[in-house]
């Protein structure tokens, strides 16, 4: 299964990028665990630097801001 | 003590321009709420269609160096649309709200749920990947805004 990690402190643009993350997975009807990760020693020892930051299967594809459902659709199809 | 990352939340965004239509009925005016909202939380920079239809260089050079126009029409009249297109501008994404399932007039009233509607549906993308330059025939036999007449 497919794991997408939102990692941010819990603020207006993680709730947008865990939306957009959500609804790719809806549009996609892909097995996928849409997770927040707000803990901030848990975001540091991922080397994020800005958030939000989104994850796919351990990898870091965004930091900083936000890709759009389409964008996140087409990481996911990679 | 380790670096903490910061919450410039944002900070990697696109420089965006958001021209909302700022029309006189319900989705005109959300167009505007939305478009402060979306400025407030980082997405872009709230402009003034108004300006822009008056050809001012400064507005217009910004707006050449954005790396996206967003343009917020309230209904198919594509008021703002129009304006941008006179001057040259190209939208990078373009919503109509009456396209998202907000019904225009003749209650001048909204809600947070309206506003939050066009909000997200700007950050999710939904205006992107589609003709939207084409005016859509409007309905009705007035205007063509698609009111039914109330506006």
């Amino acid at each position: 299964m497919t794991k997408i990690e939102i990692l941010g402190t819990g603020c207006a643009k993680c709730y947008r990028l865990f939306a957009n993350a959500e609804q790719a997975v809806k549009d996609l009807k892909i097995a996928a665990d849409v997770i927040k990760v707000e803990d901030i020693d848990e975001i540091v020892n991922r080397g994020v630097m800005m958030t939000p930051a989104l994850f796919i299967n351990g990898q870091a594809r965004a930091q900083g801001r936000i890709p759009d459902v389409n964008e996140i659709k087409k990481m996911l199809t990679e | 003590m380790a670096e903490q990352p910061t919450c410039s939340c944002g900070a990697n965004e696109p420089k965006r321009i958001i021209f909302p239509c700022a029309g006189q009925a319900n989705v005109g005016q959300l167009t505007n709420l939305a478009a402060l909202q979306l400025t407030d939380e980082g997405y872009g920079n709230i402009a003034c269609v108004a300006l822009l239809a008056t050809g001012a260089e400064s507005l217009l050079a910004n707006t050449m160096t954005a790396d996206e126009v967003v343009i917020l029409d309230g209904c198919p009249m594509l008021c703002a649309k129009k304006i941008a297109g006179a001057q040259g501008v190209a939208a990078g994404q373009h919503l109509v709200l009456t396209e998202l399932g907000l019904t225009k007039g003749p209650s001048k009233s909204y809600t947070d749920a309206d506003i939050e509607k066009v909000v997200a549906a700007c950050w999710k993308g939904e205006g992107r990947n589609k003709d939207a330059a084409t005016p859509k025939k409007a309905g009705g036999n007035n205007s063509g805004c698609g009111c039914g007449g109330t506006c």
